[in-house]
């Protein structure tokens, strides 16, 4: 009897143990998110994949849950005035407004488009640099788990911006384009060569956010 | 051949009827884009050489060999440039990935049947492109201004001149082939079918989802080659532009 009660503390104090060391571990891990800004890439990212991973809800669903995330997560109206290059200086407020609305519209389709083709996929971050104080590169692998073609997982870089209370996304690169830069990149090359007619831009967006959700 | 001969020089005239047009505009200019106005002809007519010459020989390729031997023939002809890509990577003091190059060289001529299949992949010895244009980045050759080449599509002076090195340091053009012109006219070829049946729906996405298409490719152009310039190495974060 004296021997049974022996054994039950000691298994209780092992299991004890054993329970202090998996959390110690859980905080370390933890704690090795290291920045700020990989924390929130980390914490935050796969909540996005795991919308457009749910099956369970309706397509409009989905997509308004996406969408209300993303802006969460996202600085549109600075994505936006990246995009329009020197073109901003000259713009008057009621186009500035008119191409920020029609940006977010526009944006939000695309990057829907861009994350649902890695759907089933998992995110790691795997390191992160600053670029200045509160500007961070944070780097991230996507993980498929049913890829065995040997091949080095896709990178995915996450640009985030820490001065605005929270932090939030301002770009992401996919094996090493950027997606902000290449959409400043043709916004400035089509008012370039349309006489910086904005309004024309704002036409094209619509018109293709239309078609990005049509599929 | 009288065909050929029309196409290069119908190419050719239009690169210098555009190199004569109106002097290039700040925005051009700002873009390191000078010769934008010749460049955008030269997709138009690259766009209508795709449209009436390329994507038909892809669709009967693709109707008469299936996915497989599509697949044995993309292998091939990556094990045909892997010479030209083992001298690139030593040229750049890359000699891990030298010894990869090699090592997929020997393997993939042997036991792959002459590069048909890809067992090294399987061993974990992963692919890599490299080409004489990196290989002068590395060492310090600026790029020089975006050009769109005739039938070969976005480049600059750096990267067309490496296309010319390359042909001269690949070893295949040293034997000697009684039938050499047709040896590369028909892997030049069967390059151009892989590639455009490979990416067929990437462009076709670019082309459907770009407000302005030259833009899009001019700038995925150029990211895509500082990467491999790279090596999939992360950019350095301060050349990136501030938001």
């Amino acid at each position: 009897m004296g021997s049974k009660m022996t054994m039950k503390v000691i298994l209780r104090q092992a299991l004890l143990v054993l329970g202090l060391v998996f959390a110690s571990a859980a905080i370390a891990a933890r704690a090795q998110a290291a920045t700020p800004a990989e924390a929130f890439v980390q914490d935050n990212i796969h909540v996005g994949l795991d919308i457009l991973n749910n099956k369970a809800l309706s397509t409009d669903t989905r997509r308004t849950q996406f969408a209300s995330f993303l802006l969460s997560l996202t600085d549109m109206k600075r994505i936006a005035d990246f995009t329009l290059g020197q073109y901003r200086r000259g713009a008057s407020p009621a186009d500035l407004a008119a191409f920020d609305a029609a940006f977010q519209n526009y944006a939000v389709a695309v990057y829907q488009s861009y994350f649902a083709k890695y759907a089933g996929q998992t995110l790691k971050v795997t390191n992160s640099q600053a670029r200045t104080a509160d500007d961070f590169i944070v780097a991230t692998q996507l993980i498929d788990p049913n890829d065995h073609s040997g091949q080095a997982p896709l990178e995915v870089d996450f640009r985030v911006r820490t001065d605005a209370g929270k932090p939030v996304v301002t770009d992401f690169s996919v094996a090493g384009i950027w997606l902000a830069l290449e959409e400043r990149d043709q916004f400035t090359s089509f008012l370039g060569q349309n006489s910086a007619n904005i309004k024309a831009l704002i036409g094209h967006l619509n018109d293709l956010a239309k078609q990005y959700r049509n599929g | 051949m009288r065909a050929v001969k029309a196409l290069i020089f119908g190419g050719c005239s239009l690169l210098l009827a555009a190199c004569a047009s109106a002097p290039p505009s700040p925005e051009a200019l700002a873009a390191n884009d000078p010769y934008e106005q010749t460049n955008r002809q030269t997709l138009v007519f690259n766009g209508k050489i795709d449209h009436y010459v390329v994507i038909p020989s892809v669709a009967i390729y693709f109707f008469l060999v299936r996915d497989g031997g599509r697949r044995g023939v993309h292998n091939f002809l990556g094990n045909l440039s892997l010479p030209t890509i083992f001298v690139n990577d030593l040229l750049q003091g890359e000699v891990t990935r030298g010894s990869q190059s090699a090592a997929r060289f020997l393997i993939n001529s042997s036991l792959g049947l002459a590069g048909f299949f890809d067992p090294a992949r399987k061993m974990g010895i992963p692919g890599h492109g490299e080409d004489f244009g990196q290989t002068m980045a590395v060492w310090g050759a600026d790029e020089g201004p975006y050009l769109i080449l005739p039938f070969l599509g976005p480049s600059n002076p750096r990267d067309a001149a490496g296309l010319v090195i390359d042909a001269a340091i690949d070893p295949t053009n040293f034997i000697p082939l009684k039938q050499h012109l047709w040896w590369s006219a028909g892997r030049e070829y069967f390059t151009v079918l892989d590639l455009r049946g490979q990416n067929y729906q990437t462009i076709q996405g670019i082309q459907r989802s770009s407000v302005d298409y030259y833009g899009s490719l001019r700038s995925l152009y150029r990211q895509l080659r500082n990467s491999e310039i790279r090596n999939g190495r992360p950019a350095a974060v301060q050349d990136l532009p501030d938001f």
